[in-house]
C-alpha cells in the first residue's frame, strides 16, 4: 500500500512540476508598463499594417513609445475570445486596444459595457469623421471607438467583359435594379459570364440593398421591422430574380466567393469597398476592372446608389492602465494624421477620416482599375451613404432574414417566411 | 493433436474471398481520394487547385517558401507536437490506471462514481468554455502549456476504454501474480501494461491525435503569437482576403504528418495479444 | 510440560491468532478495493475539478437569464422558453436525424472492417490499417474545405455526375436541406470509421485466436463465427464506441460550422452549433445557452444509461 501512495505521489510531482515549468516559461504581455500598448486584431496586411505604420507615426515624437500588435486570425476568433473574457470577469486579460466590427459594436456594448471606456473627453476630434461611421461606436451619446475602416459599397466590373456584351461602367452607373438586371441578362448571354457572387445563406447583399433605400431591419424603438418592411419585399424579390437568371452565382464559402471573381468566373462584386485589396491580389486582370456606384431600388423614394457593408473601429478598454497615452495615439494618428492615411492608402484601407477627401494621395489614379481614382471616388461615396439602425441584433436579424430567403427560394411564400423571421427575432430578444 | 494439425494445414491454404479484397480495396479508395486530392493540392498553384486537377504539378517548391515565409510553421509544428505530446503521456498514466482501476477493483461506489464520472463529456464544449476559462485565468495558467493540457488529461472516454479494456484481461493472470507475492501496482505495470500494448496503441493514437487537432480551447486560451498550434495556423491561412489553396493544402499535409509517423510506430502494436503471453 | 518450546509455540500462535483477528477485519477484498480507490484518484480528481465544477456553474447560470453579464435569476424560464424555439427544434430533429442513420452504418462498418483487418491472412495488412485511419488524422479546417470543394457546384462530385450523363444540371449539395444533412453524414462517416477500427483492432487482440480454430473445426461460416464468437466477445468495445458515437453524434459541433454553416437556412444546423450561436454570435445569452447545453446532457445521459444497463454486464 506505502507502494503505492509512493508512486502516485512521485507520478503527481513530476507531472505537476513539468506543467508548472512550462506554465511560467510563457507569460503574457506585461501591460503595466506605461509607454507600452497591447492591440488584438485581424488580418495583418490590412489592419496591422495600418497599426504598425501608425505605431511609427506616432513612435517620431514619442521614441519610447512600443506598440505590440497580436494577430487573431479572423474577427470570429477575436469575438469568441472577448466574449470568453469579458464574461468570466477576468477583464485584466484583455489587450489595450481592440479592433470591433462597426455590425458587433453595440452587442458588445450592450453584453460587457464594463469592457469599454469613454473617450468622449479626450483630445480625440470626433468631428474630423464621417458621422454615419462614427455612430456605430456612440452610446448614449458616448463615444466608445475610433472610427477606422471604409466600408462604403462599391460595385466593380470587368471592363473587358462588359465591352464583349456592348457596354460601358456609364451604362452601369446611377442606374436602376431593373436596369441592371435586364444589361447583365445580355452581359450572361454574350459572354457566359454572371456579374455577381454571394456567399450563400450569409448574404450582404441583401443588407446592402436594404441600406440603400435607407432601410433597416429594426425600427426606430428597436422593435424588429421584417414582415412589414415594403423595402425588404422588393430586395427579396429583386435578389431571388438575379439568382434565378443565373446573372448573380452564389459561393458556399468565403474562399469561393472571392475566387470567383479572382479566377474570372465571375465578371463584377459588389460588396465593401475593402474588397478592392482582393480584387488586385489577382495581378492578371490587372487593367481591366472599374469601379462605380451601386443600382438603386426601384419604386422605393428613398433609394439611393450608394450604401455601406463592414467597417470597424478601434476600442480602448478597461484592462488599459494609461488611457491617456492611447487616447493621445489616437488623437495623434487616426484622428488627426493625413500622413498616416496616405500611407496605407496603397494597401487599398480608406478611413473615413473627412480631410482625406482633400488628399492628393486619393486623387492619384489606379492603374489595376484602369486609371480611376478609386480612393477619392471612395470617399465621395461614403459621403452619401444612408445612415440607417443598425442595433444590436444585427446578426441575430441578418440570419433570420437570410433563412428567410432561403425558404423563398425553395418555394415558401415570402410573407409567411418573413413572419418567421420576425418570430424568431422577437423570439432572440426576449419578447 | 494430430486431427488439429492436419486442419490447420487446410486452414493456411485457404486465402481471403475475392469479395472481402474488392469490399477492403473500395473502402480504401473511398477513404483515401479526398487526401489524394489534397496531396496533388499541396504541388499545384492555387489556380490550378481550383480548376480541380488531378496531376501532381511543380509548385511544392514554391508553396513551402510562401507556407514559410507567410507563417512560423515550424514553431506551430513545435507547439502542437509539445502540447501533444505532454497530453499524451499525462493522459495515459491517470486514464490507463484508473480505468484498470474501475474495473478490476470494481464494487458498487465505483460502479456508479464511474457512471457519474461519464457525465463529464456530454455537455457541450461551449457551456463549459467560460467556467473553465474563468479557473485557469485565476490560477494564472493563460496562455501555458498547462491551462491547455490540464483540462484534457483525464477524460471519461479514455478510462472507459481502458476500463472495458480491462473486462477481458483474465483473472487467472491476476490471481497467480498475487500468489506469487507481486503487488497490486506491480501487477498493473509488469503484467497489464506489456500484454495490453494493442490498447495502449490504440490509447496513444487517438490521444495524440486529439491533441493535437485541438482548435477551440487553444484558440482561447493562447495569447501570444508564438504558441500557435498548427490548426489555428491553417485556419489563418484561410481567413486571408486571398486564399492559397495550394499552401493551405501543404499546410494540410505537413498537419497530418506527425499522426502518421505515430500511427505508423504504433502499428506492430496492434497484433499484440495477450495470449502470447499467456503460454 | 511446559518447556521453552511449547510456551514459545504458545505466544506464537497467540501472535497468529492476533493477525487473523486484524486480517477478518482487513479482508483480502477489502485491501483490494482501497487500492483500487488509490488507482482511480488522480483522474477521478482531475474530472471533479475539470469538468464538474465548470459544469457546475453553467447549471447555475442555466437558471438565470439575460444579456452578456447582465444577468438575474429565472428559474425555469430557460427550460420553457426553449419549447417555443423553433431553430432549437429544428437543431435537435437534425441531431437525431444524424444519430439514427449515422451511427449503425458507421460502426457496422468499422466492425467489418476491423475483423478484415484482424485476419492474419490478410496480405498488406499494415498498409490498409493506415490508409483506413488517414481520415481521422485530417485535421477538421483541413477535412471541411475538402469536402466543401468537392461537393461544392462546380466541384467533383457534379462534374463526375455531369460528365457520366447522371445530371443534366449541377446539383447544389449544400443548397438543399436533405442533401445538405446527407453530406454531413457522409463527411461522418468518413472521418469516424477509423477512429473506431482502431478500438476494433484492439478489441479483437484480447479474443484468444484458438477459439477461432476450434469453431472452423466444427464447421460454422464466417458470419456464425463473426455474430456467436467475435461480437458477443467484443462486447465491452462495443458499447464503448456506441456511447462515444451517440455523445459525438448529439453533440455534433464542428461539421455544422465548417461544412454547412447549419444551412441553408438551419436545415442542418446541430445543437451544439446553435448554442455557439447564441453565446458568440448573437447577443449572449449564457444562461439559456447554458440551459440548452444541459439539455444535450440529458438526451446523452439517457440514451448511455440505458445501454449500460443493458449491455454493460459482466460475466
Amino acid at each position: 500500500m506505502k507502494k503505492i501512495l509512493f508512486t502516485l505521489a512521485c507520478i503527481t510531482i513530476a507531472a505537476s512540476s513539468l506543467l508548472m515549468a512550462s506554465g511560467q516559461k510563457e507569460a503574457t504581455v506585461d501591460t503595466s508598463k506605461s509607454d507600452e500598448l497591447v492591440v488584438w486584431l485581424w488580418d495583418m496586411g490590412f489592419n496591422g499594417a495600418t497599426m504598425q505604420k501608425a505605431a511609427e507615426i506616432y513612435k517620431e515624437d514619442h521614441p519610447e513609445f512600443n506598440l505590440v500588435i497580436e494577430d487573431q486570425g479572423d474577427w470570429n476568433t477575436l469575438q469568441t475570445k472577448l466574449t470568453t473574457i469579458a464574461s468570466s470577469g477576468k477583464l485584466d486579460s484583455l489587450p489595450d486596444i481592440l479592433l470591433i466590427q462597426d455590425n458587433a459594436f453595440q452587442k458588445n456594448y450592450m453584453s460587457f459595457p464594463e469592457v469599454f471606456t469613454d473617450l468622449s473627453n479626450t483630445n480625440i476630434d470626433y468631428t474630423q469623421f464621417a458621422s454615419g461611421k462614427t455612430g456605430y461606436s456612440v452610446i448614449d451619446g458616448k463615444n466608445y471607438g475610433v472610427p477606422f475602416d471604409n466600408g462604403a459599397v462599391i460595385f466593380g466590373y470587368r471592363t473587358d467583359i462588359l465591352a464583349k456584351a456592348g457596354y460601358t461602367i456609364d451604362d452601369f452607373t446611377d442606374i436602376t435594379w431593373s436596369q441592371w438586371l435586364k444589361q447583365a441578362r445580355v452581359v450572361l448571354e454574350k459572354t457566359g459570364k454572371p456579374l455577381l457572387s454571394a456567399q450563400a445563406g450569409s448574404s450582404d447583399i441583401i443588407n446592402m440593398m436594404l441600406q440603400s433605400a435607407g432601410a433597416s431591419l429594426f425600427n426606430t424603438d428597436g422593435s424588429p421591422n421584417i414582415v412589414n418592411n415594403d423595402v425588404l419585399y422588393k430586395v427579396a424579390e429583386t435578389y431571388m430574380q438575379m439568382l434565378d437568371d443565373g446573372t448573380c452565382i452564389e459561393a458556399t464559402d468565403w474562399s469561393g466567393y472571392t475566387n470567383s471573381f479572382s479566377s474570372g468566373a465571375v465578371a463584377g462584386t459588389m460588396t465593401g469597398c475593402w474588397i478592392a485589396a482582393t480584387i488586385q491580389g489577382a495581378t492578371d486582370q490587372a487593367g481591366k476592372w472599374k469601379i462605380t456606384n451601386m443600382p438603386s431600388l426601384d419604386g422605393i423614394p428613398t433609394a439611393t446608389n450608394y450604401s455601406n457593408n463592414g467597417g470597424s473601429s478601434w476600442a480602448v478598454t478597461s484592462a488599459c492602465k494609461n488611457v491617456d497615452l492611447a487616447a493621445d495615439f489616437f488623437a495623434m494618428t487616426f484622428g488627426s494624421s493625413m500622413e498616416l492615411y496616405d500611407a496605407v492608402a496603397q494597401n487599398g484601407v480608406l478611413g473615413t477620416y473627412l480631410p482625406s477627401a482633400n488628399s492628393s494621395v486619393y486623387s492619384q489614379p489606379n492603374e489595376f482599375f484602369s486609371g480611376q481614382p478609386i480612393m477619392s471616388i471612395i470617399t465621395e461615396f461614403a459621403g452619401k451613404v444612408p445612415a440607417i439602425e443598425g442595433g444590436a441584433y444585427y446578426y441575430d436579424a441578418r440570419d433570420a432574414v437570410c433563412t428567410a430567403i432561403t425558404q423563398i427560394q425553395s418555394g415558401a411564400v415570402a410573407k409567411e417566411a418573413f413572419q418567421d423571421a420576425q418570430d424568431t427575432v422577437n423570439f432572440m430578444m426576449g419578447n | 493433436m494430430s486431427v488439429i494439425n492436419i486442419n490447420k494445414k487446410t486452414k493456411s491454404t485457404q486465402s481471403l474471398g475475392v469479395g472481402t479484397y474488392t469490399f477492403l480495396i473500395v473502402a480504401v479508395i473511398l477513404s483515401v481520394f479526398p487526401l489524394f486530392w489534397m496531396v496533388i493540392a499541396a504541388t499545384n498553384k492555387s489556380v490550378d487547385v481550383i480548376s480541380g486537377t488531378l496531376i501532381p504539378g511543380s509548385n511544392l517548391a514554391t508553396n513551402y517558401k510562401n507556407l514559410i515565409g507567410s507563417t512560423n510553421l515550424w514553431q506551430a509544428m513545435w507547439n502542437s507536437f509539445k502540447y501533444a505530446g505532454i497530453m499524451t503521456v499525462l493522459s495515459l498514466l491517470v486514464c490507463s490506471i484508473a480505468g484498470y482501476g474501475f474495473e478490476i477493483y470494481h464494487d458498487k461506489h465505483k460502479d456508479r462514481l464511474f457512471s457519474f464520472l461519464l457525465l463529464a463529456m456530454m455537455i457541450p464544449f461551449a457551456a463549459v468554455m467560460i467556467p473553465l476559462y474563468q479557473m485557469v485565468s485565476e490560477y494564472g495558467l493563460l496562455n501555458s502549456t498547462a491551462g491547455f493540457v490540464l483540462p484534457t488529461i483525464s477524460t471519461p472516454f479514455l478510462i472507459m476504454l481502458f476500463r472495458q479494456n480491462s473486462r477481458s484481461f483474465p483473472h487467472e493472470i491476476i490471481d497467480a501474480a498475487r500468489i506469487d507475492g507481486l503487488s497490486e501496482i506491480g501487477i498493473f505495470i509488469r503484467i497489464y501494461i506489456p500484454t495490453q500494448k494493442a490498447v495502449f496503441a490504440a490509447a496513444v493514437t487517438v490521444v495524440f491525435m486529439n491533441g493535437w487537432n485541438n482548435y477551440l480551447w487553444p484558440k482561447i486560451i493562447m495569447q501570444s503569437n508564438d504558441s500557435i498550434s498548427m490548426p489555428m495556423l491553417i485556419a489563418g491561412l484561410q481567413s486571408g482576403y486571398v486564399t492559397d489553396y495550394g499552401v493551405l493544402m501543404l499546410s494540410v499535409l505537413f498537419c497530418i504528418l506527425p499522426m502518421l509517423i505515430i500511427f505508423f510506430a504504433m502499428q506492430r502494436y496492434f497484433t499484440q495479444g495477450i495470449t502470447g503471453s499467456i503460454k | 510440560m511446559y518447556s521453552l518450546r511449547s510456551w514459545r509455540n504458545n505466544k506464537l500462535s497467540h501472535k497468529k491468532q492476533k493477525q487473523m483477528q486484524i486480517k477478518s477485519k482487513l479482508t483480502v477484498e477489502n485491501k483490494l478495493s482501497i487500492t483500487g480507490w488509490f488507482f482511480i484518484l488522480p483522474a477521478t480528481l482531475l474530472i471533479f475539478a475539470m469538468s464538474f465544477y465548470p459544469m457546475f456553474k453553467a447549471l447555475y447560470m442555466s437558471f438565470r437569464t439575460g444579456i452578456g453579464v447582465n444577468m438575474e435569476w429565472a428559474g425555469l424560464y430557460n427550460f420553457t422558453r426553449m419549447l417555443k424555439d423553433k431553430i432549437f427544434m429544428q437543431s435537435v430533429r437534425n441531431n437525431f436525424f444524424y444519430l439514427i442513420i449515422q451511427v449503425p452504418i458507421m460502426l457496422v462498418l468499422a466492425i467489418t472492417l476491423a475483423s478484415i483487418l484482424n485476419n492474419p491472412k490478410l496480405k498488406y495488412k499494415g498498409l490498409f490499417r493506415i490508409l483506413l485511419f488517414l481520415p481521422c488524422a485530417t485535421p477538421l479546417v483541413a477535412y471541411s474545405v475538402i469536402f466543401r470543394s468537392l461537393f461544392a457546384i462546380d466541384g467533383y462530385f457534379n462534374t463526375i455526375l455531369l460528365n457520366f450523363g447522371i445530371l443534366s444540371k449541377a446539383y447544389n449539395f449544400l443548397g438543399h436541406p436533405t442533401s445538405a444533412k446527407i453530406v454531413i453524414i457522409i463527411a461522418l462517416i468518413w472521418r469516424w470509421t477509423g477512429y473506431n477500427i482502431v478500438f476494433y483492432l484492439a478489441g479483437l487482440q484480447n479474443i484468444d485466436p484458438s477459439i477461432y480454430e476450434a469453431v472452423k473445426l466444427e464447421g460454422a461460416s464466417k458470419f456464425q463465427t463473426f455474430f456467436s464468437i467475435t461480437a458477443p466477445l467484443l462486447k465491452p468495445m462495443i458499447l464503448l464506441t456506441s456511447i462515444m458515437s451517440i455523445n459525438g453524434t448529439l453533440q455534433l459541433f464542428d461539421e455544422s460550422v465548417n461544412l454547412t454553416a447549419g444551412g441553408p437556412a438551419n436545415a442542418s444546423i446541430t445543437m451544439s452549433h446553435y448554442i455557439y450561436n447564441l453565446s458568440f454570435k448573437y447577443v449572449p445569452n449564457f444562461g439559456y445557452a447554458a440551459a440548452l447545453s444541459y439539455v444535450i446532457l440529458l438526451l446523452v445521459a439517457f440514451l448511455a444509461l440505458i445501454q449500460m444497463k443493458v449491455v454493460d454486464v459482466r460475466d
